[in-house]
């Protein structure tokens, strides 16, 4: 055989190989999800009997970054001071804001300036302000100069009064029992220091005063792509790392930290992209650094909808920098990787995180590209490359397909049937285009930082055509 | 195709994909099947519930029907789980009367076998039932359960056994309180809101033989049910070596009588003890305490300022142009800063 041939054949199996230990790895997580979810499922009689409170639970610090968020930072703020918990406090960051957001909370909320005794743990751009108001006693407002969103999430650290706190984005929808759930695993074991909820597509959904109040399929085919998405990346790719104690991930949108951890691991790390997954990557490595006992779960509840995107720039954009935030947060804690301590982090769900999610862009596209390109050269038969197409499709679509499982087996959100046919067909249909172009848009965000362009908070361009006052 | 597949890996890789291709569809099978389920499970529910839910409304009302309906297999499972409901919101004759229905339907003894079967789901729901039917029949079965290494159903155990009695389940089951790190602190006090009492005689009598380990849990235990310890045995417990234990027993101090130890305290090495000996301060302390106060109010901890602030705001015999004048003489800024937020959170309040 020539050396060209060689080659060739190399790639090819590379190419297929990596295909199938990919999703023989998201297989794994998905029997762990199974597993996991089943549990959950037959405590369910529990949770749907009326909570009581005995005032012993954890306290929390609700904090919300904003910038520029002048036209919905009123109702957000509103619907939080709804949560049902027994005891919390809502920290708002002004974060610079260019637009009215700051003059809005002032009007909407009685805001006086408030003579805090500020405290630094961690070191954040200057605080011009603090005010609290006159009509919820739980409501603070930091005025500080701009410097990104985990500068905001740093000064709030600073500010918060309660052992543990949420980030929350200043747009995501929570129900009113979401920090109920999602901060039970801390009432059952002093180990855990983060837990993260099932974020989920609001796009569809009636939201009312805050919350959501029915739940629906949005009609654009973007939208529709990323409910399947959410299902299959929250669903078995975090529940099933969170049973092993390998979770990499909690979602911005909403999380809840154990504060003391956190000033530990030396707070979000400013000017990143990715500052929820880099400071949880952190948490990892600090903690098994000082081999302490350690949790972070996941709360498979669906305890936070947040609008997608609905055209192709913006979600392009979001995806571009989603894998920028990917890369900067394995990047800067390779330390984890393979460690003497690292455990399943360390030993499992880091690699996988690189070779899958970080590199993943790169293979997978190269990998069309080059079938693509050896088809056309007649370097490999019709047949082999009818396969690569068969067993990279096929095995995309038996992942969704096992997402949207776990969904019917638990949670059962979508109640009609035509949403279930629905998500069934773009289970498949994302497989022919959407997933490729989502390949593609990572592979930017991996140049974007490779070449390392400054960060800063991203435009997001929401519709909130759901939304009813 | 066929000369294809004589390559092993191209062979082993289409029969990858010919497997996922089969799962697929068997999971396509299985989501259509759970959607049919659900759709015949909803069905039944709405049935036995239009069936039975006038009967229970019409017993909460005290109108209990002489003759009730048979209760089919089939209706069983959703029936106990809307009268357990139905009990959450309820108490004295409306809850007797859901009772009676249920021991007329022999739901006692479903409840009993349940609690007996291998379906943790029916298990938990057997366990709320035989609490709110006050079971005594089931209290060796359910003991076995909260003694089980699944905390939910040892809690919810734990919890029917102080409804059926909350004097024996205070007095049997206070080890456990103490000892399982995995019952939430908070839902334990939940459960035994109701035997208040009799948990504080418990907890008197143990803590001394408790160990060191034990000991910070059986304290906020005590804090959170405010069971009033004696002050000979508050002293003793602030002559404690640990910081946790030291910590913990200052949140329980209730009498001036130690107020002795506490002040001791208030120079400790540990912040966690000196933020603790300001808030006791604040609780039980008099005008010679101001100046330990203000000391604190120097700590080099937020969270020590912050509270030695508080005690000082909440003296009684100390008003606005006091604290005012306290904060202007005060040679350090963040003690100054620190009563200046506090009056200000005390105006806001």
């Amino acid at each position: 055989m020539s050396i060209d041939a060689l080659i060739i054949a190399f790639v090819t199996w590379f190419v297929i190989c990596y295909f199938i230990v990919l999703n023989g790895g998201y297989l794994m997580l998905n029997l762990l999800a199974i597993f996991s979810l089943r549990r959950r499922g037959e405590e369910r009689i529990l949770d749907d009997l009326p909570q009581a409170y005995s005032g012993l639970e954890p306290p929390i610090s609700l904090l919300v970054p904003a910038y520029n968020e002048a036209s919905t930072i009123a109702s957000s703020v509103r619907s939080m001071l709804q949560l049902q918990y027994s005891e919390m406090e809502i920290i708002v960051i002004n974060d610079g804001s260019r637009d009215d957001t700051l003059q809005v909370l002032k009007d909407e909320f009685g805001l006086l300036p408030f003579p805090e005794a500020y405290r630094v743990q961690i070191e954040t751009k200057p605080i011009n302000g603090i005010f609290r108001s006159t009509r919820y006693p739980n409501l603070r407002v930091i005025d500080k100069v701009n410097g990104g969103k985990a500068d905001s999430l740093n000064a709030g650290i600073n500010a918060s009064r309660y052992p543990l706190f949420c980030g929350v984005d200043a747009d995501s929808i929570l129900q009113r029992d979401s920090l109920q759930k999602v901060v039970k695993p801390f009432l059952h074991d002093p180990t855990v220091v983060a837990t993260g909820g099932t974020v989920r597509v609001a796009n569809g959904c009636d939201v009312r005063g805050g919350f959501l109040t029915s739940v629906g399929l949005p009609r654009n085919i973007w939208a529709l792509f990323q409910v399947v998405e959410y299902l299959r990346a929250f669903l078995f790719g975090r529940l099933g790392w969170s049973a092993i104690n390998g979770m990499l991930i909690i979602s911005g949108a909403f999380g809840v930290f154990r504060k003391e951890a956190v000033i530990l691991a030396g707070g979000y790390r400013p000017k990143t992209i990715g500052e929820d997954m880099e400071l949880v990557v952190r948490m990892h490595r600090v903690l098994r650094e000082r081999r302490q006992p350690y949790r972070i779960e996941f709360v498979p509840e669906p305890v936070c909808w947040t609008e997608a995107p609905e055209d192709r720039a913006t979600l392009r954009n979001q995806r571009i920098r989603w894998q920028r935030g990917l890369s900067e947060s394995l990047s800067s804690n390779w330390g984890l990787m393979f460690s003497r301590n690292g455990g399943v982090p360390g030993w499992f769900a880091f690699p996988f995180m690189v070779l899958f999610e970080w590199l993943g862009p790169l293979v997978e596209l190269g990998g069309y590209v080059f079938m693509i390109i050896a088809f056309a050269l007649d370097w490999i038969s019709w047949g082999a490359a009818g396969i690569f197409l068969f067993v990279a499709i096929g095995l995309g679509i038996m992942l969704s397909a096992s997402g949207l499982l776990l969904e019917e087996m638990s949670f059962q959100i979508y109640p009609k049937g035509r949403h279930l046919a629905w998500l069934g067909l773009i289970v498949i249909i994302e497989n022919f285009g959407y997933r490729q172009l989502n390949s593609y848009w990572r592979l930017v965000g991996l140049w974007r930082w490779a070449t390392q362009k400054e960060a800063s908070w991203g435009v997001m361009t929401r519709k909130g055509s759901w939304q009813r006052k | 195709m066929s000369s294809t597949l004589s390559d092993p890996l191209l062979a082993a890789a289409f029969w990858t994909g010919f497997g996922a291709l089969i799962v697929t569809l068997l999971l396509a099978g299985e989501i259509v099947n759970l959607r049919m389920a659900l759709r015949r499970r909803q069905r039944r529910e709405r049935n036995t519930l239009a069936k039975w839910r006038p009967i229970l409304n019409a017993a909460v009302i005290g109108e209990i029907p002489d003759a009730l309906p048979h209760l089919r297999r089939g209706e069983r499972t959703i029936f106990l789980k809307f009268w357990v409901h139905l009990h959450q919101s309820l108490r004295g004759s409306a809850s007797a009367a859901l009772n009676e229905v249920a021991l007329r339907l022999e739901c006692d003894v479903l409840a009993r076998d349940l609690l007996r079967g291998r379906r943790r789901a029916a298990r938990l729901l057997a366990i709320l039932a035989l609490g709110y039917l006050r079971d005594r029949k089931a209290w060796d079965a359910l003991q076995q359960q909260a003694a089980s290494a699944d905390s939910t159903a040892s809690l919810q155990a734990l919890w029917a056994l102080v409804q059926i009695d909350r004097k024996e389940a205070a007095a049997t089951m206070m080890p456990s309180f103490i000892k399982r790190g995995d019952w939430a602190l908070s839902q334990v006090v939940n459960i035994l809101q109701e035997a208040r009492e009799d948990c504080a005689e418990v907890l008197e009598r143990i803590i001394p033989e408790l160990s060191n380990d034990r000991l910070p849990r059986a304290l906020q235990l005590a804090e959170a049910l405010r069971a009033d310890l004696p002050p000979a045995m508050q002293a003793v417990l602030l002559r404690h070596e640990e910081i946790a234990v030291l910590a913990a027993a200052l949140r329980i101090v209730s009498s001036p009588a130690v107020a002795d130890d506490v002040r001791a305290h208030a120079a400790h090495a540990d912040w966690r003890v000196r933020v603790q000996a300001a808030k006791a301060l604040g609780r039980i302390g008099g005008r010679e305490d101001v100046a330990t106060l203000l000391r604190l109010l120097n700590d080099p901890e937020w969270w020590v300022r912050y509270r030695a602030a508080q005690a000082l705001a909440e003296l009684p015999f100390l008003g606005r142009a006091a604290l005012e004048r306290m904060r202007d003489e005060a040679a350090d800024r963040y003690a100054a800063d620190m009563l200046t937020q506090v009056m200000a959170e005390k105006e806001m309040a």
